[in-house]
């Protein structure tokens, strides 16, 4: 069958659309099976297609060239092999327009307000074509290599504007409407909400405790990652990846060694691929831990923070002595890492193991099983199967929906493929389920580390002197985060620095999607559906 | 009033108070005395170092044995604001207002790279942050760390308290533009390449 459906799609856009430019890729080497420049017309009708047949967006972005811009669909299916292919249209800089595909993509509207916060294309059609990551007034499109940086001293300038806006703006930012019955009204939620995690606003509109329509509004934690990233060294990126998804930093380390060795041909020894592995999977217990503790704290219970923050300062101590971080780790190197483990690691992770495991257990009886907690999440915020395929959402959040998607076993790096692990999924896509997933993993990633750590074999840690440049050309590379698929589409123009580095974060596509679980709540469960999306602000607003 | 030199050093004050009808010094002490140990901070997370403030605030480093575990969600009841993380110039408006928000006496701490001077986001020509929130609201104590470890979180507190004691908790901004000759980070923005050449070599 999957082979079927993709000799489907491509027949399809042959035969209908008839590609300006086509190009057969090699999937080991570029992350995607096949790549099409179509007519920007018909990007649209393309993109009914892809979704008739069960394709996901995962991402979508644009790259400034000298003479047109170039915007960049990356479609995916649920099923191993990966399918992955790569669509794009081109935007003359005289036009500057698209088509907007957010009718047929729900996940399409935040996508492509980015494209225009950033680069400024407009998007036909759009229903809201507003700025998402920067504030409303801004005057620049940072990602146009046209833009050259803000002179010394605008941070200030500009916030105290912003400062004396928001005084101005307050009726508009905080929209008060009064109907007949005065049963309907705005509530504003964040960004300075102890359970937004962060610095997450959301706009609720009320008719007395019912939520009838929520809004995210992103952008707080901008931290320009992506323009940072052009004018670094391939190198010097390490400490970005450490702090886009601090929660489950190594993961992100995984993402970016696999692109930059993916686009290098180059292959990290054994030793360096069981380690990886070993703490990238530590790291994601650490993560579901975090979020266990303060989803409960969210909903009311304050013990079980303190558990779970308990087990989680013992894992930071292993990591902490692999990589001398306590969060942000950048650990990993182009075909290696920073150091070698030391020798006190795997007697320590050992002892680890059957502690954790007693704890799980009391995980399950304190919160799985008590009826006050499944009460406030069974049949909350459900996720249905269609609403994650047009929301492209990903991670625990979908496997909660029924759909068993890990790129762990799906589109298989590193060692995973020779491990034996199951891939946890619940099948009812709400608040609950999420979390059975969530307790389901750290089992599977305590399984996986118990069998490898005694297995590591020896071998070198790094491949010595490599060139600091990376070959002209495209990858893309994603691996399975805490939060779900985190992809990363490196375009090289051979030089020092990335030509331009798009994050496809998870928790931008999974917290889009909340807008549809949250219709119909009350105030009370909003708290609880966000809780166990398990977003990271940072790495929404990169 | 003058007050005798002596006098003041004895009261571990350097300056004559601002003159003023009555002055109750010893009352002053008591208050700042319970000012310092009943420190209540604002819940308050902006990125990566809050996770650190959360660690913090768990059973391992237990802020609580010093008095200032009580965090407060609302910036109302609330007299410390700890600033744990990247100030965007999109969030810079919402601190400024939760700043304005809580009551006097309120002190600083920034915590971490970011909150001091923009941390590992600073290079010439950023366009996204606020680098150092001391540029908009007065600071008490730096806390230095990308993250800062929790230990360091609660030397800062310490330290805070100790210049609430002795009165000198009165914070500070920094100039509005630091001419910073120290960053020399390449700041190398490209060109846009074309197209054509590009598809013609891969
Ligand atoms: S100082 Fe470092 S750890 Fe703290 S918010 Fe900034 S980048 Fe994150």
């Amino acid at each position: 069958m999957p082979t079927l459906a993709e000799k489907d799609i491509k027949t399809w856009l042959l035969e209908n659309v008839k590609p300006d430019e086509f190009l057969e890729k090699d999937f080991k080497k570029s992350g995607i099976l096949f790549e099409a420049v179509v007519p920007s017309g018909k990007i649209r009708e393309t993109a009914a297609e892809f979704l008739a047949q069960g394709y996901f967006l995962e991402s979508l972005t644009a790259v400034d060239f000298a003479e047109c811009f170039e915007v960049v669909y990356h479609f995916n299916r649920w099923e191993s092999p990966p399918k992955r292919c790569c669509v794009k249209i081109l935007v003359p800089k005289e036009e500057n327009k698209a088509p907007s595909i957010s009718s047929i993509y729900k996940s399409a509207n935040w996508f492509e307000r980015e494209v225009y916060d950033l680069f400024g294309i407009h998007f036909t059609d759009h229903p809201n074509l507003k700025r998402i990551l920067l504030p409303e007034s801004s005057a620049i499109f940072p990602l146009l290599k046209s833009f050259k940086g803000e002179p010394a001293g605008s941070d200030v300038e500009q916030s105290l504007k912003l400062i004396e806006e928001d005084k101005e703006g307050f009726e508009i930012r905080y929209p008060q409407t009064i109907t007949e019955h005065q049963k309907e009204y705005y509530l504003n939620l964040g960004p300075q909400h102890p359970s937004t995690h962060g610095v997450l606003r959301i706009l609720l509109h009320l008719s007395g405790e019912r939520v009838l329509d929520a809004e995210p509004i992103i952008g707080y934690a901008h931290r320009h990652h992506e323009k940072m990233m052009e004018i670094q060294t391939y190198q010097a990126c390490w400490p970005n990846m450490g702090r886009l998804d601090y929660v489950g930093a190594m993961s992100y380390n995984f993402a970016y060694a696999l692109l930059v060795e993916k686009a290098m041909g180059i292959q990290p020894s054994r030793r360096v691929e069981f380690i990886r592995v070993i703490t990238t999977e530590l790291n994601r217990i650490t993560s579901h831990l975090l979020w266990l503790g303060t989803f409960l704290m969210d909903l009311g219970a304050f013990t079980p923070f303190f558990y779970c923050f308990d087990d989680r300062e013992r894992i930071l101590d292993i990591l902490e002595m692999v990589t001398g971080e306590r969060l942000t780790y950048d650990y990993f190197r182009f075909g290696g890492l920073d150091k070698d483990v030391p020798a006190d690691f795997v007697p320590a992770v050992k002892a680890f193991i059957p502690h954790f495991k007693k704890r799980l257990r009391d995980y399950d009886l304190l919160i799985t099983k008590n009826i006050i907690f499944q009460k406030r999440t069974k049949g909350v915020g459900v996720l249905s199967r269609e609403n994650a395929l047009a929301y492209g959402v990903t991670g625990p959040c979908l496997r909660a929906s029924g759909v068993p998607f890990d790129l762990r076993r799906d589109e298989p790096y590193s060692i995973y493929p020779e491990l034996d692990f199951d891939v946890a999924a619940a099948k009812d896509g709400d608040v609950f389920s999420r979390h059975l997933v969530r307790m389901q993993e750290m089992r599977e990633s305590l399984k996986i580390v118990s069998q490898i750590i005694d297995k590591i074999p020896p071998g070198e840690i790094t491949l010595g002197k490599l060139p600091k440049n990376v070959p002209k050309g495209e990858t893309y590379t994603a691996v399975e985060g805490a939060r779900g698929l985190f992809g990363m589409c490196l375009l090289s123009d051979g030089s020092l620095n990335p030509y331009r580095l798009k994050l496809r974060t998870p928790s931008f596509s999974n917290l889009n999607a909340m807008i549809d679980m949250v219709h119909g709540c009350f105030v009370s469960d909003v708290v609880s559906v966000l809780g166990s999306l398990d977003v990271v602000l940072p790495e929404i607003d990169r | 009033m003058e007050i005798n030199p002596k006098e003041l050093e004895l009261m571990g004050k350097t300056q004559s108070p601002p003159p003023g009808l009555v002055n109750f010094f010893k009352v002053e002490d008591v208050f700042n005395l319970a000012r310092a140990h009943s420190l209540w901070p604002l819940t308050f997370g902006l990125a990566c170092c809050a996770i650190e403030l959360m660690a913090g605030g768990a059973a391992r480093f237990d802020m609580d044995r010093f008095g200032f575990g009580v965090v407060r969600p609302s910036p109302r009841q609330a007299d410390l604001m700890i600033v744990a993380g990247t100030i965007s110039r999109k969030m810079a408006p919402c601190i400024k207002t939760l700043y304005d928000q809580m009551p006097s006496p309120k002190y600083v701490i920034a915590l971490g790279g970011c909150a001091t001077a923009g941390g590992p986001f600073k290079y010439p020509g950023q366009y996204g942050i606020l680098e150092g929130i001391d540029k908009i609201i007065p600071v008490n104590v730096y806390v230095p760390g990308c993250p800062p470890r929790p230990e360091a979180l609660l030397a800062g507190i310490l330290e805070l308290q100790k210049q609430i004691i002795e009165g000198k908790a009165q914070g500070r901004t920094s100039p509005a533009v630091v001419h910073d000759s120290q960053d020399n980070r390449p700041a190398e923005h490209k060109n846009a390449i074309s197209r054509a050449e590009f598809r013609k070599t891969t």
